[in-house]
């Protein structure tokens, strides 16, 4: 994990090259000017101020405006190209963690679609930062190395003097570091936690009424707020330690300069002038060790980000994919044993419109992730065309064979772009496919396909949704379509529509369709139902023979 | 914009200043031990560098090696007291903006659990979601921030009474930044706002996108259209990415206006110094000082311009906060609850009502449902047999009209009263994140692990129950221990069970759970209705059927009424619908 972890940022690294480092060397020229600051005011000090000459004193005012000028140059042009870089770069890995999340078959993974999504959209930009750190990381070496330039050329032992101490200031502070980090990421899950708190009541908020649980509810939140705030004020104490031991060791920096300069000077060893520019070097110094000190600070924030990041992308597919090419024909169950299925043999051959019909809720789910090949068989063999699923090629199995989920998901801003979802249709097509699902009259507007869908079309209601789905899998029309409860939001007399509606639409000898049901007025178009029992087939023939069936009545009539 | 937005009031800038006030004023100690610690902080840290210039002016003056010595040690001394105090005003100025903080998002949803139901029903719950979460989030987030500022601001005025010290005239050159710096805000920060919001809402598009996609990777899965998505993300992460761009380089053309008001005080106090110096005015040691406080000045000055943008969205989100805990609360009566007061009958007489800007939705209801009878409300979706349930409920009150229970008008009721009363389960279903016990316990917090299990018996619950991994202790809802569309149906029930009511309101969607889970969740509703007076929204005609009598509505008014076997004889619209089922 560390070692992919490393990968994933020198990647990121080497990808953002020439930003980061025109960043870098843009923030180096910025330490530098703002090391000569203090430099420069001693100069000015020195040469003008002390001697009353005003030619001195009008070159220093140009001094300070050109100094000022490179200064704030080489900090904007750094920030623009470290902020396109850090911007671009959690773009890249967000859309690298989208792309494998929605990849393949899907990731196996234990982490829910809720932490994937903080690890898309928060983790990246906080792994990005990590480019942050390294460039400023890079400058406040730079803005140090200059400092001790100056005074090792002022005074060979002061210089000395910052190579040794600074490094030991800098891992000093750092030891404090994992205290603090520990603190802060028990404090952002406690704070978590009161907000999923509140985010869960108002979810419910109506339920909750309806039983009168609203005292309780507020009670619940007060304690998780209160854990938060306990957790939160942990954090402060812990980072108000580091903020004070850090201005002391930088105070304590100052100080023995300061006087060790202004001793040499009342020796003569050194001018006054240069003392006023170690003094003004001292203060300036506090900026890049603290600056140092901050990102090796953030820095294993951002590693468990990235490591997030990389962990998803390094993670496997739920079912690895095969190499041969699917082929249009007949999609058959050959004595498969699966959680739920106990051995059952099923088939549909292009031109059927077969029912399957289980007495268990739980099998129909079995049985539809078998047939999308989302999962293999524990003991038999899933077939399409004779050949094992397992040995074909996700992207062509995924244009023969099409499994609509139950729980409906559209995706599209307009209703157009919701029932498209490969190669463009043109409104003739989109339209019969609407009659059939029954669902024509969302096209009743002057937008007609244009119209807009609000938030993916959660504004529309439940059995408006599950038409627009059934109508966006007629549209892709694939060789093999299986329906699982393509009408439970939607009433009986509309029921009956659409049940013809997709017997004609699916009609054709290649086209097989199967509609994983209990619904009797589906099945009764079916040309054949399987009715699958305690993981077996218990009987096979027409709806309305099997009716006389009594188990099979009792789960198909109302 | 959501419509809920204009419902849902946002408070004005001087209610937000004086909720805010009135929230720091509870914790007086604290206040005072912050502004006492930051105030000593600054002193320390303005003492350093007036410390240093002493001791350049020492060595102008030829001091001896102990009075160095001497000014060392304050420096010193001055260095420890800023750390120690910098410190404390850190945790002290935190401690209170969180303390602060955490009364005010308790309130807040308080407020929003209590909200009166006709404001929250055309609010919708969204508005009042986002604010309680993401606007909570940022005003905490926003505390450290405020303490810096906080802080900050009290270094600039000491700093400034530190150059007042040195020499009042290098004081007075030290202002001309201020006018530099309220001109670059006052163009900074309209453009600001602009870019700011454009970039938070391009964020907001991409979150909502990557989740969108995410939550339907399954339907990605199948149609194979992983490219077609992906690129869909892309484009709204890419849209995200230039408006933070563009948000950048406003922020530079800020930025650099800042460091040339910098170049010009400090060109200004050194040109001052200069002129005072020949004068014999003042000492290169002062000017020295002054020099290394401008300098010092840099820092404090810049995280207060800077983070103006992040005060106002703070602001903003505050103001939606306060908006909210501003709003008045259903008044509870408590002088009047009846104790052993439990009625039995719901009578309605001529109930309208209309959401807001809408058309009516239930009209000219009037009904009676005597003791220990069951009405079924059927109709087509939009007939108003959810509104009109949630009317007989209690749920929000009708528009006009009354609905008495028993022989008290509904309105006269306290809450607790009413949920005694009548239990509702509501056509959203929703499993309370926590343990399974702890979800049953919302509604009676004092029942005991034996009630909870006589409870989930009454729906047949028991069974799926027992073989949880932990039993009752599952933790159950978002992102835990999965329950189906019926288990979670059950447990709505099961609530209702505990809470034991006289009347039940049912308004369940049991299609979902399929044919068989449908009849296992009719018996469970049958069970908990038995001894009570019951209104039951039935999506399902089978349950229906098995009431004593059937309102069927149409355009918001019941146009049958009877008993089911009657109806179907008349051969109206519900023996239209019965053979459309029967079918």
């Amino acid at each position: 994990m560390t070692q992919t972890t490393g990968r994933l940022i020198r990647r990121m690294f080497w990808r953002q090259r020439r930003d980061t480092a025109l960043c870098a060397a843009f923030w180096s020229l910025h330490q530098l000017c703002e090391a000569l600051v203090p430099v420069a005011i001693g100069l000015v000090i020195d040469q003008a101020v002390g001697t009353g000459s005003t030619s001195a004193m009008a070159w220093s005012v140009l001094g300070i405006f050109a100094l000022f000028t490179a200064l704030t140059m080489g900090w904007r042009s750094g920030f623009w190209f470290l902020s396109r870089a850090v911007t671009e770069e959690s773009h890249e890995l967000r859309m690298r963690v989208v792309r494998r999340v929605v990849g393949g078959q899907g990731l196996r993974t234990s982490r829910q679609s809720g932490e994937l999504l903080s690890i898309a959209t928060s983790d990246t930009q906080s792994a990005a930062e990590l480019l942050e750190l390294g460039t400023r990381g890079v400058s406040a070496l730079v803005g140090l190395t200059v400092s001790t330039v100056v005074l090792l050329r002022i005074d060979w032992s002061l210089g000395l003097g910052l190579v040794v101490g600074v490094p030991i200031l800098v891992l000093g502070l750092n030891a404090l570091g994992p205290v603090v980090g520990r603190r802060t990421s028990a404090q952002q899950q406690a704070v978590g936690r009161a907000a999923a708190t509140a985010s869960d009541l108002l979810r419910g908020l109506r339920p909750l009424r309806g039983f009168g649980g609203v005292d309780e509810a507020v009670g619940r939140y007060r304690t998780a707020s209160r854990t938060s705030l306990r957790a939160g004020i942990g954090t402060v104490k812990a980072g108000a330690t580091f903020v004070g031991a850090s201005t002391f060791t930088t105070g304590l920096l100052i100080t023995a300069v300061a006087a060790l300069a202004g001793w040499y000077a009342l020796d003569g060893r050194i001018t006054v002038g240069q003392l006023i520019t170690i003094v003004g070097l001292a203060t300036f110094l506090t900026d890049p060790v603290l600056n140092l000190a901050d990102c090796v600070f953030r820095l294993a924030t951002a590693r468990a980000s990235a490591a997030r990041v990389a962990e998803v992308l390094a993670a496997p597919e739920r079912v690895p994919s095969g190499t041969r090419t699917a082929e249009p024909g007949t999609l058959s169950l050959d004595t498969v044993h699966a959680p739920g299925l106990d051995g059952v043999d099923l088939a549909v051959a292009p031109g059927e419109l077969l029912g399957i019909v289980t007495a268990e809720t739980s099998t129909a789910d079995d049985l539809t992730d078998l047939l999308a090949g989302a999962r293999p068989p524990d003991r038999g063999e899933v077939r399409l065309a004779g050949t094992p699923m397992r040995e074909l090629d996700l992207a062509s199995l995924r244009r023969t064979v099409l499994v609509e989920p139950h729980g409906v998901d559209l995706f599209g801003a307009t209703l157009r772009e919701v029932l498209q979802t490969g190669d463009d249709r043109d409104d003739a097509a989109l339209r019969a496919a609407m009659a059939s699902a029954a669902v024509g009259d969302l096209l009743a507007d002057d937008a007609g396909f244009d119209r807009e869908l609000v938030d993916h079309g959660l504004n529309l209601s439940g059995g408006q949704r599950q038409r627009l789905a059934l109508t966006r899998a007629l549209l892709a029309d694939r060789p093999v379509t299986v329906f699982r409860d393509p009408t439970t939001a939607i009433d009986a007399v509309t029921e009956h529509a659409i049940a013809d509606g997709i017997r004609a639409y699916r009609a054709g000898d290649d086209r097989a369709t199967v509609l994983v049901t209990t619904s009797a007025p589906l099945l009764d178009r079916c040309d054949r139902v399987v009715f699958l029992r305690a993981g077996r087939v218990a009987a096979v023939g027409r709806h309305r023979d099997l009716l006389a069936d009594s188990s099979y009545a009792e789960v198909v009539l109302r | 914009m959501t419509p809920g937005a204009t419902i849902l009031p946002v408070a004005t800038g001087r209610v937000t200043l004086t909720a805010f006030w009135r929230a720091l004023r509870r914790y007086p100690l604290l206040a005072w031990a912050s502004v006492a610690a930051a105030t000593a902080a600054s002193v320390a840290a303005v003492v350093v560098p007036i410390l240093l210039g002493r001791l350049v002016d020492l060595v102008v003056a030829g001091g001896t090696v102990g009075s160095l010595l001497l000014t060392s040690a304050l420096i010193l001394g001055a260095g420890l007291a800023a750390a120690i105090l910098t410190g404390a005003a850190n945790w002290l100025v935190t401690e209170w903006g969180m303390r602060a903080c955490a009364d005010l998002r308790e309130e807040v949803l308080d407020r929003a659990l209590r909200m009166d139901a006709t404001r929250l029903e055309s609010a919708g719950s969204g508005d009042v979601a986002s604010r309680v979460t993401e606007d909570v989030e940022r005003v905490t987030d926003s505390v450290r921030l405020a303490a810096g500022i906080f802080t900050a601001l009290v270094t600039v005025v000491i700093t400034f009474a530190g150059f007042a010290t040195l020499d009042w005239r290098i004081a007075a050159a030290f202002l001309v930044v201020f006018p530099v710096y309220v001109l670059s805000l006052r163009r900074f920060v309209p453009q600001a706002k602009r870019l700011y919001a454009a970039e938070r809402e391009a964020a907001a598009v991409r979150t909502q996108s990557v989740l969108n996609t995410f939550t339907g990777a399954r339907t990605v899965h199948a149609y194979g259209m992983q490219e077609r998505q992906s690129r869909r993300v892309e484009q709204a992460s890419r849209h995200a990415v230039v408006a933070r761009l563009r948000a950048v380089r406003g922020f530079l053309w800020f930025a650099n206006t800042m460091n040339y008001a910098e170049a010009l005080g400090l060109t200004a106090v050194l040109l001052t110094g200069f002129l005072l110096v020949r004068a014999g005015d003042s000492t290169v040691g002062d000017v020295t000082a002054a020099a290394l406080l401008f300098h010092r000045l840099f820092g404090p000055l810049g995280l207060l311009l800077m983070s103006f943008n992040d005060i106002q969205s703070a602001g903003a989100a505050l103001a939606r906060l306060v908006g909210i805990s501003g709003l008045d609360v259903p008044a509870t009566r408590p002088a009047r609850p009846i104790s052993g007061w439990l009625p039995t009958s719901v009578t309605a007489k001529s109930v309208w009502h209309r959401y807001p800007g809408g058309p009516a939705v239930v009209q000219d209801v009037s009904i009676e449902i005597a003791e220990g009878q069951s009405l079924a409300i059927v109709g087509e979706s939009g007939a108003g047999k959810t509104t009109l349930a949630a009317i007989l409920g209690g749920v929000f009150p009708a528009a006009e009209g009354e609905v008495w229970l028993g022989d008290r008008r509904i309105g006269e009721l306290d809450p607790a009263e009413l949920r005694r009363t009548v239990g509702v389960v509501t056509q959203e279903v929703h499993v309370f994140a926590g343990t399974l016990a702890d979800d049953l316990r919302l509604a009676a917090p004092a029942a005991s692990d034996d009630d909870l299990h006589a409870a989930l018996r009454l729906v047949e619950a028991d069974g799926w129950v027992n073989a949880l991994p932990d039993g009752l202790s599952t933790r159950v809802g978002d992102g835990e221990h999965p329950l189906t569309a019926g288990q979670a149906q059950q447990v709505a029930l099961a609530r209702i069970a505990l809470l034991d009511p006289p009347i039940v309101v049912l308004d369940e969607a049991s299609a979902e759970a399929g044919s068989a889970g449908a009849r296992q969740l009719e018996r469970a509703s049958a069970a908990l209705i038995r001894g009570r007076t019951a209104v039951v929204v039935a999506h399902r005609l089978s349950q229906a059927h098995t009431c004593d009598r059937i309102a069927v509505m149409a355009h918001g008014r019941i146009v049958e009424l009877g008993a089911p076997d009657d109806l179907v004889a008349a051969g109206g619209r519900y023996a239209e619908l019965w053979s459309a089922w029967r079918r």
